[in-house]
């Protein structure tokens, strides 16, 4: 669906394309996942990288995109880059330089020294927030920076969004969904998340104190319309402030 | 081959095959051999496998021990007795262990001392030794451990999990090898689930590391049928079935029953009266006995009558005690000793005490609702009436109308003695996972041995190759690359040598420290405001909540506000009517025979009443009414008291003059209904065939019914049947049924109810079990635990993860094998869906304007326990008085 003349999200995806930078946007791979679980003790079959591939790759070819942007949160474990995470980067780098898309990661507060890579992977690292053709995008686990020419557009992650749908007979949904609303009086659109695993924060159902970006206590989430992804389609439900209860 | 022995040996056959000096010794202490000693002195003697079952009481324990005593007094007596464990003895429990210890303590030092008498000086020179008994549970100290190392007990009693540990154990399995004798006592209690096929591999196990036959011997209390019991005993042998011989004196025990209603119309009467009638009733049983056991049917209920019994007759706590599984084992100890000593008048008890620990002599037990089993209901009251020579008593109090009929002709199968069949669970995979890692420790397999070895298990006879090797495939971590194999793999396999042993030197303690087959339970926390705790509820029971759902907790109601991990924060509610049904996961299914007896019992029944429907028909409803003299003969052949019988003739008068019929298990009424004070429309399936095959066939109608409707559509499940609800209004037609049910059959009821299944709680909590035991989510990683919280959270992406990879993942099938075999009962709700379509079973549908009488109980959501929740009640009354309305206007 079209969310402005310039914005789309794209029909089924956790991606959004922006036409006027020819870019396609996404956040929160969390690759190596698998990887820091099987540490821990929870065997996970490996499955998270090659659904995101499979994402991608129909993204870029519907779009003829030639840049990926990715808000935040490339990888998983916040200590150091493990094994798997850096197999991982290598694969999803390799793809996407075979498919002439150029990565750019604005840093999630899981990226640590991911920078060490930048070069081998020709991977663009931007700090804290970056403003690329009028909009601006950070990953929203710290207040953005608002740069004084008004962006068109602000868009980050981090939250996982999603939003818990229970009938009346008692099933209960979980879809992760697009948030899409205002930070001082400028358009903010939070992504969901790619990660297979991060099945996401219901917020409709969640406590505004228990949302983890600061940014929703300085706007009311309440305000923004949440558009579900799913069973390949992108629907707008409405106002969070209506879905409560549901 | 089973061999069925129905004939005694002589006491003399029996006697003189014993070692002189314990022949002695039994002489001293006892009076006449016990039925089953009868047979088993002279059987184990001469390394017969033998399956015992007796009741409590019957010196059962002794009839499987007493000639390998004698056995082992030959040794020492001849100077060859080592320093190696001869006989292994398992059982479920702890303390039943503990027990057995303590009783055979007493022969061991008599005998000793008899021998020592007549021997004198000789002893040292003969190199007569004392026969020694030792116990290894997860309660033995490190210590005693290292001391049985070094100086192995002849005779060791274990339980499952601990012998799994020894047999892996490089240095403690050398003392294991010389072992001639295995017994299993509690039988009944392993043989149908999961730990019982555990404990079953490691036998088997146990026998290839010792190189040689080990005599096999089963006891237990009720059991049925014996040959299946015989067969996981002693499993394959050559591929063919091992020899066994049976030995069933379950009989020799009288039973004296009783089914009693503590008021004669169990629907008006208001609840306090029900429920000091109830007590009354207890309380005076209590009195006239000098011990009372009572089982409740949760710890739940169990508190709440122990509470009552004090609050209302003053006793202290010397007088009545709980016992339950949430209990510290210091204070369930407390109780089993007041209880030996004759100090308590009164236990409470929710199963825990169901099992054979020795609690001395009871004089009367009392069962609160329905114990759901012919087997179980044997089982608890057979614990009463110590001796095998006294009379068993027992009486069962009921809760509903419902529970009444169960509970009369539970108690009449009682005394028919129609106990209900038990399954083992055939090929689990989880199970059997744990047992390959287990085997790589030990040694480098051969694939093809180890699978024979596998399937001399009875558990394991029909599994197929393929299956085995999707574990092996599994475990070795071949559903990852090559280069991750190193993390995921739990064995080293080699496709080309076709063999497989240890990889790694962590696999060990992994091993020992995860394995086992009783899942963790979660219990999610409430916390009312000001952070205030309130209690738990079981985490299957969180999911099915959402905000603003009223719920009844320890008695009160709150209302639910929202939940964080593995914690859930609620408010005082501020109506007084809950939204959600309470959620016991601990209520037993009924067993399948039972229900078929009650379907018998209402055809019966009902045949016999329908000629009264015509006559004046409010006053045979009435309590001053007289019941019919035929009637009145006719239920005094059940076990009932007065009560019962009017509680009876009213219930099923009132279905039969609402709906003109009683459903039967040949009859299926299904009935279309709302009802007013709710927007629901209900379709009633009056399937009387418990609640395993009704979970099954609910779940396909209500696929089918959703397709229909376009509609989403509720489910509600109980013994006695289930009930469809929808927002709009359902009309079926008897064709509707009859393409439900041809589609049901077309597509597969397996298929239709995996797919069903797939996306529910149930699903996921059953993978995580499973994934547990498969060693997929380790519960202890490292020397860390791991909180079932988290083990909760990631088995969901786990599930997800593992069906990408492979729908036919070893541990997903299993989790659909456990829920379709186990938590349901597939085979059988398949046999019901064919019944249907052949008119074996027929169908009816009736639409009423409001549900009728037979309904209600299903309606009310059909959980009932002993906290009569008030206001269940109410809304029960509401419901009867539209009906009695109805039969009034006609």
């Amino acid at each position: 669906m079209m969310l402005t003349n310039d914005v789309e999200l794209l029909e089924g995806m956790r991606i959004a394309f922006i036409k006027s930078l020819n870019s396609i946007v996404a956040s929160d791979f969390h690759l190596g996942y698998e990887g820091a679980m099987t540490k821990s003790g929870v065997f996970v079959p490996k499955v998270n990288l090659s659904k995101i591939i499979e994402s991608l790759s129909a993204a870029i070819s519907t779009t003829g995109a030639n840049r990926l942007i990715i808000v935040g949160d490339l990888k998983h474990d916040f200590s150091d880059i493990e094994t798997d995470e850096f197999n991982e980067l290598h694969d999803l780098m390799a793809f996407l330089k075979q498919k002439k898309v150029a990565p750019v990661l604005i840093k999630g507060n899981h990226d640590n020294f991911v920078e060490r890579y930048s070069e081998p992977f020709k991977l663009l690292v931007c700090g804290k927030e970056a403003d690329i053709g009028n909009y601006l995008f950070f990953h929203g686990d710290e207040l953005p920076e608002i740069p004084s020419n008004r962006p068109t557009m602000l868009v980050m992650g981090q939250e996982h969004p999603a939003i818990s749908i229970t009938n009346r007979v008692g099933k209960r949904e979980k879809l992760r969904c697009f948030l899409y609303g205002e930070y001082k009086k400028l358009p903010l659109l939070v992504l969901p998340a790619m990660g297979y695993f991060s099945t996401g924060t219901d917020v409709n159902t969640r406590n505004k104190q228990q949302l983890l970006s600061p940014i929703f206590k300085r706007t009311n989430i309440d305000r923004m319309h949440a558009i579900a992804v799913g069973y390949g389609s992108t629907i707008d439900f409405g106002e969070v402030s209506k879905l409560r209860g549901l | 081959m089973m061999t069925h022995i129905e004939k005694p040996f002589s006491d003399e056959e029996s006697l003189s095959s014993l070692n002189v000096f314990v022949r002695k010794w039994f002489a001293g202490r006892f009076a006449e051999l016990t039925p089953p000693q009868q047979y088993t002195f002279k059987l184990i003697t001469d390394k017969v496998n033998t399956l015992v079952t007796a009741p409590t009481g019957s010196g059962k324990t002794l009839s499987g021990f007493l000639s390998i005593i004698s056995k082992l007094f030959d040794y020492s007596l001849s100077g060859r007795l080592e320093d190696k464990v001869y006989c292994i003895y398992v059982s479920p429990l702890r303390a039943l262990n503990n027990d057995v210890h303590r009783n055979l303590m007493t022969p061991l030092d008599e005998i000793y001392q008899m021998i020592t008498k007549e021997k004198g000086l000789d002893m040292l020179k003969s190199n007569i030794k004392q026969v020694t008994i030792g116990v290894r549970t997860g309660d033995t100290t490190q210590q005693e451990r290292r001391k049985q190392l070094l100086k192995p007990p002849n005779i060791l009693v274990t339980t499952p999990e601990s012998l799994a540990i020894m047999i892996n154990s490089e240095k403690f399995v050398e003392n294991l090898k010389g072992v001639e004798y295995f017994i299993i006592d509690e039988i009944h209690e392993l043989a149908n689930n999961k730990r019982g096929v555990h404990l079953s591999l490691s036998v088997m196990r146990l026998q290839e590391i010792a190189g040689h036959e080990i005599t096999k011997i089963g006891l237990g209390a009720t059991l049925y049928p014996l040959d299946e019991a015989a067969r996981f005993l002693v499993g394959y042998k050559d591929g063919k079935e091992a020899d066994c011989t049976i030995v069933d004196a379950s009989w020799s025990k009288r039973l004296e029953i009783k089914t009693i209603s503590p008021v004669a119309d169990m629907v008006y009467t208001s609840d306090d009266i029900v429920e000091d009638e109830t007590y009354k009733l207890i309380n005076e049983i209590i009195t006239k006995s000098k011990s009372t056991l009572i089982f409740t049917n949760t710890r739940s209920g169990t508190e709440r009558v122990v509470f009552n019994l004090k609050r209302r007759f003053q006793y202290g706590d010397e007088d009545v005690a709980a016992h339950h599984g949430s209990l510290s084992r210091e204070s369930r100890l407390d109780v089993e000793e007041m209880l030996k000593k004759g100090k308590l008048k009164c236990a409470v008890s929710s199963t825990s005490l169901e099992l054979g620990v020795d609690i001395g002599a009871i004089e009367n037990v009392i069962q609160l609702g329905s114990p759901k089993s012919v087997t179980r209901a044997i089982q608890r009251i057979g614990r009463s009436g110590h001796s095998f020579k006294s009379i068993a008593k027992g009486e069962i109090i009921v809760l509903n109308r419902d529970d009444l009929v169960e509970c009369a002709i539970m108690m009449d199968s009682v005394l028919k003695k129609h106990l209900d069949s038990f399954v083992v669970p055939k090929n689990a995979l989880d199970v059997l996972a744990q047992h390959i890692i287990g085997m790589s420790l030990t040694k480098k397999w051969n694939i093809d041995e180890a699978y024979a070895l596998v399937r001399s298990v009875y558990a394991y006879h029909d599994l197929e190759k393929s299956d085995f090797m999707s574990l092996i495939n599994y475990l070795a971590g071949n559903y990852v690359s090559l280069e991750s194999r190193r993390v995921y793999g739990k064995i080293w396999y080699d496709e080309k040598e076709q063999a497989f042993g240890k990889r790694g030197m962590l696999a060990k303690v992994i091993y020992m420290l995860n394995l086992g087959t009783i899942p963790d339970e979660v219990a999610i926390n409430v916390y009312g405001p000001g952070k205030k705790w309130i209690g738990n509820i079981e985490e299957e029971f969180l999911t099915k909540l959402k905000q603003g759902d009223i719920f009844a907790l320890g008695g009160k109601l709150y209302q639910f506000e929202h939940s964080r991990g593995m914690t859930c924060y609620v408010t005082d509610a501020k109506s007084s009517t809950p939204t959600i049904p309470p959620w016991f996961s601990e209520q037993l299914p009924l067993s399948f025979e039972l229900a078929e007896q009650i379907g018998e019992f209402r055809e019966t029944f009902s045949g016999m009443l329908k000629k009264y429907i015509k006559s004046n028909k409010l006053k045979l409803l009435s309590n001053t009414g007289k019941m019919p003299k035929e009637v009145d003969e006719y239920l005094s052949t059940l076990p009932v008291d007065e009560n019962s019988k009017k509680a009876l003739f009213g219930y099923f008068m009132e279905q039969l003059l609402f709906a003109k019929e009683v459903p039967t298990n040949k009859l299926m009424l299904i009935e279309v209904t709302s009802e007013p004070s709710s927007e629901l429309n209900f379709v009633v399936f009056h399937s009387l065939f418990g609640r395993r095959i009704n979970d099954a066939l609910s779940r396909v109608l209500a696929v089918e019914l959703a397709e229909i409707t376009d509609n989403d559509i509720g489910i509600m499940v109980n013994d006695n049947g289930f009930v469809l609800t929808s927002e709009e209004d359902i009309s079926i037609s008897e064709r509707t049924i009859k393409d439900m049910v041809s589609d049901i059959t077309t597509i597969g009821l397996s298929e239709m109810l995996k797919k069903n299944i797939r996306k529910t709680e149930l699903m996921k909590r059953k993978f995580r079990q499973v994934a547990a035991r498969s060693f997929m989510i380790l519960r202890n990683y490292k020397g860390y635990k791991i909180p079932v919280g988290r083990q909760q959270v990631s088995a969901q992406m786990l599930l997800k993860a593992a069906e990408d990879v492979d729908i036919n993942f070893p541990v997903i099938k299993e989790t659909y094998r456990e829920i379709l075999n186990e938590t349901m009962d597939l085979p059988r709700a398949e046999a019901i869906l064919s019944g249907l379509t052949s008119g074996a079973i027929k169908f009816k549908i009736i639409k009423t304007q409001s549900p009728s009488p037979f309904s209600h109980n299903m309606l009310t959501f059909g959980s009932a326990d002993v906290i009569m929740m008030r206001e269940r009640h109410k809304h029960l009354q509401s419901l009867h008085r539209m009906v009695m309305e109805r039969i009034g206007e006609k």
